[in-house]
């Protein structure tokens, strides 16, 4: 198999570092073994393009050890599974990057997200691999994260000579052979790919990293953006039956008069009481809440409810006093200690007119009402893995439950 | 005297205009409308299509202005269907539901339903492609009757003839100003094609070329054989994957979606008839699979639909010399690992023979790495008897390659345990 002629690329060397690869990471093996090799002077190193082909340099084959290969095969790869090449050209478009500089800007970024939990545990780090520390970065956060938050400078000096290629950034490269070019990958492999590496990871976890891990939970499911989830929530709620915009035999139209005989419905419209219940427990940050409530208030407004029919009511072991909106961003959100929310649900309903919307923004760890009340709830739950459940003196056992099924829950951040 | 016009006009016209402004402007818009169209694939096109054709409701959910009603002229046309477009939102609930005409004697005669000039068009005509346009921005009210004319195909009294086909349009729920949510039996009963715009195709259109995409045709002479193979790939996954059969959609972001059902998996099971029928590639088929079944249980199916690609096992076995093995790794691999199984479950030294064949002949024709796994698995199947074929001795690279990557890996546990050391 090996060729002795001098320059050309040393393919045993290649592919042992691709089996010590795929023995090292038993899970990825589907998409090393996807990629299809493709022999080029012209890449400095190696680089994937988005057809999942892989441009090798037998001078950087011929330079590097065996077992620093290997983190490069799976380092390439990584590229590919986490789609950098469709996130690279969605996140120029987002954040207007379109230099050449800007390329490299988020080829080390893609870096930084792949390198803080590809290598060790039988794979060697590579010479000169970008990782998040270096960039005096976090580490564990997500390429378009970091990519705003370094410039090319000194910093990044050292790297300019690194190039994964098409595949990592979303920009063609001279020698990439395109989308008619021989054993490339269609979009559909491309996912099919993907997801029997992420049922290789979910259905066997303990093998692999949290990054992997994340990523197999997400490949196909990517979080939504709650801001989207909460709108739609609660506009759903907003807009049921009874209340919003719609049509009603109650009152003839303006139109029946130039028909006479026939029945026609007229359009009212009645908008929404929406009453937003808030957490004031110690535990529930003020940032976090000002977003979430200025959020319902946009949403509120968009689906016609006006300023002065939403309600804020501060709620932790006792529900305060019923602030409405229309008094502006001076609600005292004062509070602390645990969180009954039962007594929040009690006060909004008794309000009168009563409210058609329930909002809750809290972070869980409360006691719930046992019956659905009369009226829409929508939970906007920002979620506390880290904490330990709250802790009641009267009652050590209580365990706060999860919300009801009654509500419509999204998580929130 | 001067008439008027939406121009300015000179003061003293120079000549007399033979030409007004207006047939000036009239040839300046009809040079723009000079366009002309280029073939090109469409995959969301031909999904669309062919779920048409399958007569199965159709729910495009895109962005205002993409394109969403070009594409269903397209379709209109190359179907040959009249193209009726309403617009939800400019309609009230009785212009779908009927509008109840009170006459002389509603206790003794009873109050009619009158349907509107439309649908009793589309009723005379018997055919006609009906576009249901805006539905995410009509009221409540109103999209609860277009429901029903969707699902059971009624408006008020009158029922749609079965050549009438019809396709919905919905703005995502994140730009749906109107509370528009499918709750998840009406998600159920729609195949959910996302419909984006391909920047290239955007631009070369306005530059004055547009795509005209190639229609599927079905086959006549693939029927029978695309029912059976559509019926094996459903079956072939559900009777290993009981889970797959029903599963509510569990959290708040996939409501509205796609998700599996007896009923959901019977559209599919019309699709991948239909696609297989018609020619259509792989893509086309993951958008209409993932647009009814949703993404999870979709990918399984295309998943398992690749394994069915897979030259069979005792085929290969059967004339290892001129076998043809997948030319992708990934598949090369698991073709070989099938072959491998399948000497397991028969083991007989012929068979372990022509499996050692077909090993020299992957390691021939693609990368040696991936046929080290296949190899030690078989070497593990000799049984005493047994004397080792000539054949092996070709294998003797992958050995060596195996150990290399081996001594790779120790060298990469010593470095890290020194640079886990230095580090402390």
């Amino acid at each position: 198999m090996t060729t002795g002629a001098p320059g050309a690329l040393d393919l045993d060397k290649l592919f042992a570092a691709r089996l010590h690869a795929a023995r090292a990471r038993p899970y990825l093996a589907t998409a090393l073994f996807a990629l299809h090799t493709v022999e080029s002077r012209r890449v400095p190193t190696m680089g994937v393009d988005q057809y999942w082909r892989c441009y090798v340099s037998p001078a950087f084959v011929d330079a590097t050890p065996v077992e620093e290969l290997a983190g490069v095969w799976v380092h390439e790869v990584s590229h590919l599974l986490r789609d950098h090449h469709g996130r690279g050209d969605r996140a120029t478009r987002v954040l207007g990057l379109t230099g050449p500089g800007d390329r490299l800007r988020m080829n080390i970024a893609a870096d930084c997200e792949i390198n803080d939990d590809v290598f060790g545990d039988g794979l060697v780090r590579p010479e000169g691999a970008v990782e998040p520390r270096a960039l005096g970065l976090d580490e564990g956060e997500l390429m378009e994260d970091y990519v705003r938050q370094f410039r090319l400078g000194p910093y990044t000096q050292r790297f300019a000579w690194l190039d994964c290629g098409s595949g990592a950034d979303g920009l063609e490269r001279e020698w990439d052979l395109g989308p008619d070019g021989a054993h490339g990958l269609s979009a559909q492999e491309q996912d099919a790919v993907r997801f029997r590496v992420a049922q290789g990871i979910t259905g066997r976890p303990g093998n692999s990293s949290r990054g992997w891990k994340r990523w197999a939970e997400e490949a196909f499911h990517p979080p939504q953006p709650w801001r989207e989830l909460l709108g739609a929530a609660v506009r759903s709620a907003a807009s049921g039956s009874g209340t919003g915009e719609d049509y009603s035999y109650g009152r003839p139209s303006r139109r029946s008069a130039g028909l006479p005989g026939v029945v026609l419905p007229s359009l009212r419209r009645r908008p929404p009481r929406v009453s937003v219940v808030i957490d004031t427990s110690g535990s529930v940050s003020d940032a976090e809440l000002g977003s979430a409530l200025l959020e319902v208030a946009a949403i509120s407004s968009a689906v016609g409810g006006r300023r002065d029919l939403i309600s804020v009511l501060p709620c932790d072991a006792a529900a305060r006093i019923v602030h409405p909106l229309c008094l502006g961003e001076g609600i005292p959100l004062v509070g602390g200690g645990g969180t009954d929310l039962r007594t929040g649900f009690a006060r909004a309903l008794r309000t009168s007119p009563r409210p058609d919307v329930i909002v809750v923004l809290t972070d869980g760890q409360t006691r719930w009402p046992r019956e659905q009340p009369p009226c829409r709830t929508v939970v906007g739950l920002f979620p506390r893995h880290h904490r330990r459940a709250s802790w009641d003196e009267d009652d050590p056992d209580y365990v706060p439950d999860s919300p009801p099924e009654w509500a419509r829950t999204v998580t929130i951040g | 005297m001067t008439t008027c016009t939406p121009f300015a006009m000179p003061e003293t016209p120079a000549e007399p205009a033979l030409t007004s402004q207006l047939d000036i402007a009239g040839e300046l818009t009809a040079l723009l409308r000079d366009t002309t169209t280029e073939l090109r694939p469409d995959d969301q096109l031909e999904a669309l299509t062919l779920a048409v054709a399958a007569d199965l409701p159709v729910l495009l959910w895109g962005e205002p202005g993409i394109g969403k009603t070009a594409a269903l002229t397209q379709l209109a046309a190359s179907l040959d269907l009249p193209l009726t477009t309403v617009i939800a939102s400019v309609h009230e609930p009785s212009d779908f539901s009927g509008l109840p005409i009170v006459g002389d004697d509603p206790a003794e005669q009873g109050v009619p339903m009158a349907p509107p000039d439309w649908a009793v068009r589309l009723v005379r005509a018997g055919r006609g492609l009906l576009f249901l346009d805006e539905l995410s921005t009509a009221p409540p009210a109103v999209q609860a009757a277009l429901l029903r004319l969707v699902l059971e195909r009624r408006i008020g009294a009158l029922q749609l003839p079965p050549g009438v086909r019809i396709v919905a349009a919905a703005n995502p729920r994140s730009s749906a100003a109107g509370g528009w949510e499918l709750s998840p039996p009406l998600a159920n009963r729609f195949v959910h094609l996302q419909w984006t715009h391909d920047h290239e195709v955007v631009v070369r259109g306005l530059g004055g070329t547009w795509p005209r995409a190639t229609m599927p045709r079905l086959d006549p002479g693939k029927l029978t054989q695309a029912v059976d193979f559509a019926r094996r790939a459903v079956c072939g996954l559900l009777a290993v994957r009981p889970k797959l059969v029903h599963q509510l959609p569990g959290n708040e972001a996939r409501r509205g979606g796609a998700w599996p059902s007896p009923r959901s998996w019977d559209m599919t099971l019309n699709l991948i008839a239909f696609a297989t029928a018609a020619g259509s590639s792989r893509d086309v088929l993951s958008l209409l699979i993932r647009g009814t079944v949703g993404d999870g249980p979709g990918l399984e199916l295309l998943a398992s639909l690749d394994r069915m690609d897979l030259p069979d096992p005792e085929t290969l076995l059967a004339d290892p010399a001129t076998a043809e093995l997948p030319e992708r790794g990934d598949l090369r691999q698991a073709t070989l690992d099938g072959v491998v199984a399948a000497v397991r479950n028969r083991p007989d030294k012929p068979r372990w023979d022509a499996a050692w064949a077909l090993l020299v002949r992957a390691l021939e024709t693609g990368a040696p790495d991936l046929v080290v796994v296949p190899a030690t698995t078989l070497a593990a199947l000799r049984q005493e008897d047994w004397d080792v074929p000539a054949s092996i001795e070709q294998l003797a690279g992958v050995v060596s390659l195996s150990r290399r990557a081996d001594r790779s890996a120790d060298r990469a546990t010593a470095r890290i345990a020194v640079a886990a050391q230095a580090g402390r």
